[in-house]
């Protein structure tokens, strides 16, 4: 990373600021780190779920008899067996455990079994018979929205419909461009599969449960309500979490593995497939999005006006959640008063969609960065110069009302991200694995065009909508060791090393060991939301402070000092005001302080019939630019440099901010030209690795990353959260450089070779 | 997945195969490099009863330099066809489409024989040897007889080969100097083609062969006609594309791979003819 810092910091402790590494960095990358997938119990069961091959049916009959008969099989179970709640849900309890009559989407859980081992399990599946009665596909998000469609769901088929309005709606502009945008079903695709083990307490009193999930004390509610037991009966832990981008932030196999265990008195794992993982957990909203700008003769937006639907599938999931950001975030990052915006959530029975990296964001931004291109192309200004005249700034008011009182660096992440460099002209050597195509090696170095493109966006961080969003930590020191527990869920995004980092800073400790993760303390909220460093670095933060705190008073009690005059400096604690300088780990000798702190930000509003209200948190602004080659007449395309500069408040670990922003920079170029599942009235056509194009090594581009590092005060630790922005406006940047190398409009993401190259 | 449950035979010699399939008919298949009949075992999509292994017939894997030709064992596998220097010489095309083929622990596996007999119209080697005006020996109960590469692919994985029948040899003309290319469209390596070209050129004669761009291999007659008539290449590269009737999949749609036909056959050709 370049400019990465203009701070001076100490180079030989890991504290904020350093980029420490994390404490899990060497098992993982050993293959020694254990994994959810990789915890086996004595006496064990597999669990395995059967599923509907079809998108929308009618159970006739289900009858397991032969599947009873195979030895080894301990149990099988249906919707009759959940006894508690049957349905769950993160906002609307509208999913099923089993469905029972009805089956709404393709892979929806009709059943479970337990037996001796995964292949019998498969044979037991294989054996249960059921009758369906295929009915109508609902598979069309207008066809959804009209009322006289019949509802596939006692809740309806449209999960929400909101609206904005506001300044005046009516005004027009001396420009006005108009676009439809298509986005398609993205998969969250990470590489370790869902997997839980679940141990049975005597007399089935209670369950433990070790698995790969964003959010324990959610995960625990849910399950707690469908086995019909007290939330502390159910005690979760963290295992081992491969990657998660939103796919586990809903209850995919927690409740199933739960009642297997239960109802065998064994401990039970379930582990997925991959196919099975397709349909075992939520996707990126797949969406439509019609917009109108309106602009004055000097590039200056006068109003947005359209309407954004987003397909949710068959069940809620975060579906309404997600399209409050959708629609709010259609604005993008630029100033505007005027607005009159509309949008659908829809239920079908394609594949349920939910949380993924970027929630409804993504889709927003990919329409209104296509719509400030066509408004440059309109206005003769350079796509820089139309967005650097729109640019928004703390205290603007969005169209909801709020005023953005975050530090909002929109114009200088552009400047900055204008600044660096383009790369070399292209100059391939035949086969080279640099040329569009990769390793297909057929793209022929005279047959290629350069584009350049532009994304900018704004993402809100944390929860929305007055949710009572808070997270706990607690800290013990004793003999110079400080103990961090959390129920934060660390999912890869280097939570675990940045809580080392605040307890050394604050306290002094050079050796921080870290707690189980797990129920045994209040929740940390979900990891998600670009999140858990503002809510759990608040709260980690806020319990060493006070613990602190009473390290100071014993201190200044023995030293008859004033405990307002300590401080620490680097592992001592010092009197600012006199000589005295005692190392902390002397300080803390037979001592044990321990504190807990629950860490809430400021609450917010729910948005009214007119869209407005202080619904979000905080923002953080990103800039993307994209430099491709394309092949024109194959259609294909290397994307050859990203160039990005993020707005991050304080910068904490410039290793894993690097982490982050090239993750995000990777999942946003699978949107951009290969990630999609394919959905054909309800059916899945590609759920392999085969079939859905993932980016690899030779897929991932340079990318030039500077931090726009201004302190957010509104932040505990003046950081923004970053795991978000970088895959949001790097799509639409990628889709703009195609559009400027090959002269074609294209509306659609991810863009496909025909696309490309075939006449429209 | 496993495969369904099957027999497994040995064969001492090509003899013995020949009359160990003629002794269990259609459900016995020949068992070479299993790198095409076992996926499709795995699948379910093949369920043949018994396996009669020629894999170990090491008199079936040479390639020798027959004067207007140079004849292949059908049991060579891959990576020698790849690293020979006679093919080098003599036929360098075909050792080049060798090299597309798979990835390295696939070519030191699979044969040529089996990839020829499989006739999948994926395949990079039976659309090689349909352009270069291969003729595949054939070896039965009743005797031997010989298969112009052009008329040996009938259908989707299907053959002019007899159930009681075992390719024994692949003879492939010299290619005296021609000018050639192999372009294969894939969007990972390793992947099977989505469209893949193999041409030859000299002068007025050519020849192409289209990968995945119908239910056979494809011999695009058409272009050699074209450039044997004095066409340029653009235009001779414009009858690719209605050579086939391809089918729409999740990697292309029909029209897309007709395009690609059209581009890769004019990029190939234009490659043989420099």
């Amino acid at each position: 990373m370049k400019n990465s810092s203009t701070t001076t910091r100490s180079q030989s402790r890991e504290v904020l600021g350093t980029s420490a590494l994390r404490p899990d960095g060497v098992a993982k990358t050993q293959g020694d780190f254990a994994f959810s997938s990789d915890f086996q119990a004595e006496n064990m069961l597999w669990g395995a779920t059967l599923r509907s091959p079809h998108p929308h049916a009618r159970i006739v009959s289900i009858d397991p008899t032969d599947a009873w008969r195979i030895p080894g099989v301990e149990t099988i179970i249906f919707a009759d067996d959940v006894p508690g709640q049957a349905t769950y849900g993160l906002i609307a309890s509208d999913q099923p455990v089993f469905a029972q009559n009805v089956v709404r989407y393709m892979g929806e859980p009709i059943a479970a079994v337990a037996a001796d081992h995964p292949e019998t399990c498969r044979r037991a599946l294989a054996a249960i018979k059921i009758v369906y009665e295929e009915l109508p596909v609902l598979f069309d998000m207008d066809l959804a929205i009209d009322p006289s469609t019949p509802p596939i769901h006692p809740d309806g088929n449209v999960f929400r419909h909101q609206r904005i309005i506001s300044g005046d709606p009516d005004i027009v502009g001396d420009v006005i461009v108009e676009g439809t945008y298509d986005i398609g079903m993205q998969d969250q695709a990470f590489l370790g599969l869902e997997a839980a083990l679940a141990y049975p307490d005597p007399g089935g009193a209670g369950v433990e449960l070790v698995v790969a999930t964003q959010w324990l004390h959610e995960d625990r509610k849910q399950i707690a309500d469908c086995l019909g037991m007290a939330p502390e009966k159910v005690r979760l832990v963290l295992g081992g979490v491969g990657g998660a981008f939103g796919a586990r932030e809903d209850i995919s196999l927690q409740v199933h593995t739960c009642l297997l265990a239960l109802r065998t008195g064994r401990p039970v794992k379930v582990q997925y497939s991959r196919e099975e993982s397709f349909f075992g957990h939520v996707h990126r909203h797949p969406g439509r999005i019609h917009l109108r700008h309106h602009a004055d003769r000097n590039g200056k937006l006068l109003k947005v006006e359209g309407w954004m639907k987003l397909d949710g599938g068959a069940y809620a999931s975060t579906s309404s959640a997600v399209l409050l950001n959708g629609i709010t975030h259609l604005q993008g990052p630029y100033a505007c008063d005027n607005s009159r915006l509309e949008a659908w959530a829809t239920r079908t029975n394609n594949p349920p969609c939910g949380a993924m990296r970027g929630f409804g964001v993504v889709q927003a931004c990919f329409a209104h960065e296509g719509q400030m291109d066509k408004l440059a192309v309109a206005l003769g200004l350079s796509p820089v110069e139309v967005r650097l005249r729109n640019a928004m700034k703390t205290g603007d008011k969005l169209f909801t009302g709020q005023v953005v009182d975050s530090v909002a660096p929109v114009a200088r992440c552009i400047r900055e991200t204008d600044a660096i460099p383009l790369p070399a002209e292209p100059a391939y050597g035949t086969g080279s694995l640099e040329l569009p195509g990769g390793s297909g090696r057929t793209s022929d170095p005279s047959h290629i065009r350069r584009g350049i493109g532009w994304g900018v966006s704004i993402k809100n961080l944390m929860y929305s909508e007055g949710f009572d969003d808070s997270a706990e930590a607690r800290c013990t020191l004793a003999d110079g060791v400080a103990t961090l527990k959390f129920a934060t869920a660390e999912v890869g995004q280097g939570f675990v090393v940045l809580a080392q980092q605040i307890a050394r800073t604050i306290l002094g400790v050079d050796t921080v060991v870290l707690d189980a993760i797990d129920t045994q303390i209040g929740s940390a909220g979900s990891t998600s939301a670009s999140r858990q460093t503002w809510m759990s670095g608040g709260a980690v933060d806020g319990a060493c402070r006070l613990v602190r705190e009473r390290l100071f008073e014993q201190v200044a009690h023995v030293h008859n000092l004033n405990p307002l005059q300590l401080a620490v400096e680097g592992t001592d604690i010092v009197d600012t005001l006199g000589p005295l300088r005692v190392p902390v780990s002397e300080a803390s000798k037979g001592l044990r302080i321990e504190e807990t702190f629950l860490h809430r930000h400021r609450p917010t509003e729910e948005l009214d019939e007119n869209g407005q209200g202080n619904c979000h948190v905080a923002f953080a602004f990103v800039a993307h630019r994209a430099v491709v080659d394309v092949d024109t007449e194959l259609g294909l395309v290397k994307v050859v440099q990203i160039a990005t500069a993020q707005d991050v408040g304080q910068v904490l670990n410039p290793l894993t901010l690097l982490g982050q922003i090239e993750g995000g920079i990777a999942q946003g170029l699978g949107l951009a030209v290969m990630e999609e599942i394919v959905v054909d009235r309800g059916v899945v056509k590609n759920p392999s690795f085969t079939d859905y194009l993932l980016p690899t090594a030779l897929d991932a581009p340079d990318v030039v990353a500077i931090p726009i590092e201004e302190y957010e005060p509104l932040a505990p630790l003046g950081a923004k959260g970053v795991g978000e922005p970088p895959c949001i406006s790097v799509t639409p940047a990628i889709v703009a450089a195609i559009r400027n190398a090959t002269g074609r409009d294209i509306t659609r993401t991810p863009v496909r070779p025909q696309d490309i190259c075939l006449p429209t | 997945m496993l495969p369904a449950a099957f027999d497994y035979k040995r064969a001492g010699s090509a003899a013995e195969a020949i009359s160990l399939v003629s002794e269990y008919g259609e459900d016995a298949k020949f068992l070479a490099g299993g790198h095409s009949l076992l996926p499709l075992m795995k699948l379910r999509l093949a369920a043949p009863s018994v396996l009669v292994d020629i894999g170990r017939l090491s008199d079936l894997s040479y390639i020798r330099d027959a004067g207007d030709h140079i004849a292949i064992g059908a049991l060579t596998r891959h990576m020698d066809v790849e690293k020979s220097p006679v093919l080098a010489q003599h036929v360098p095309l075909l050792a080049h489409a060798a090299w597309h083929v798979g990835d390295p622990q696939v070519r030191h596996r699979g044969t040529i024989g089996g990839s020829i007999a499989h006739a999948d119209p994926a395949s990079d080697l039976p659309a090689t040897t349909l352009a270069l005006g291969a003729t595949y020996v054939v070896q039965g109960a009743s005797g031997t007889r010989e298969i112009a590469a052009k008329d040996f692919y009938k259908g989707f994985l299907e053959s002019a080969l007899r159930p009681d029948e075992m390719l024994t040899e692949i003879r492939v003309p010299k290619m005296n100097g021609a000018g050639w290319s192999f372009q294969k469209f894939n969007r990972r390596a390793q992947d099977w083609a989505i469209v893949g070209v193999a041409a030859w050129r000299r002068g007025s004669e050519s020849g192409v062969g289209l990968v995945n761009m119908g239910s056979t291999p494809v011999l695009a007659s058409s272009v050699a006609s074209a450039i044997a008539s004095g066409a340029s290449v653009a235009d001779a590269a414009q009858k690719a594309s209605n050579e086939a009737e391809p089918q729409s999949d999740l990697n292309a749609t029909s029209d897309y791979r007709k395009h690609l036909a059209s581009v890769l056959v004019r990029r190939a050709l234009e490659e043989a003819s420099r």
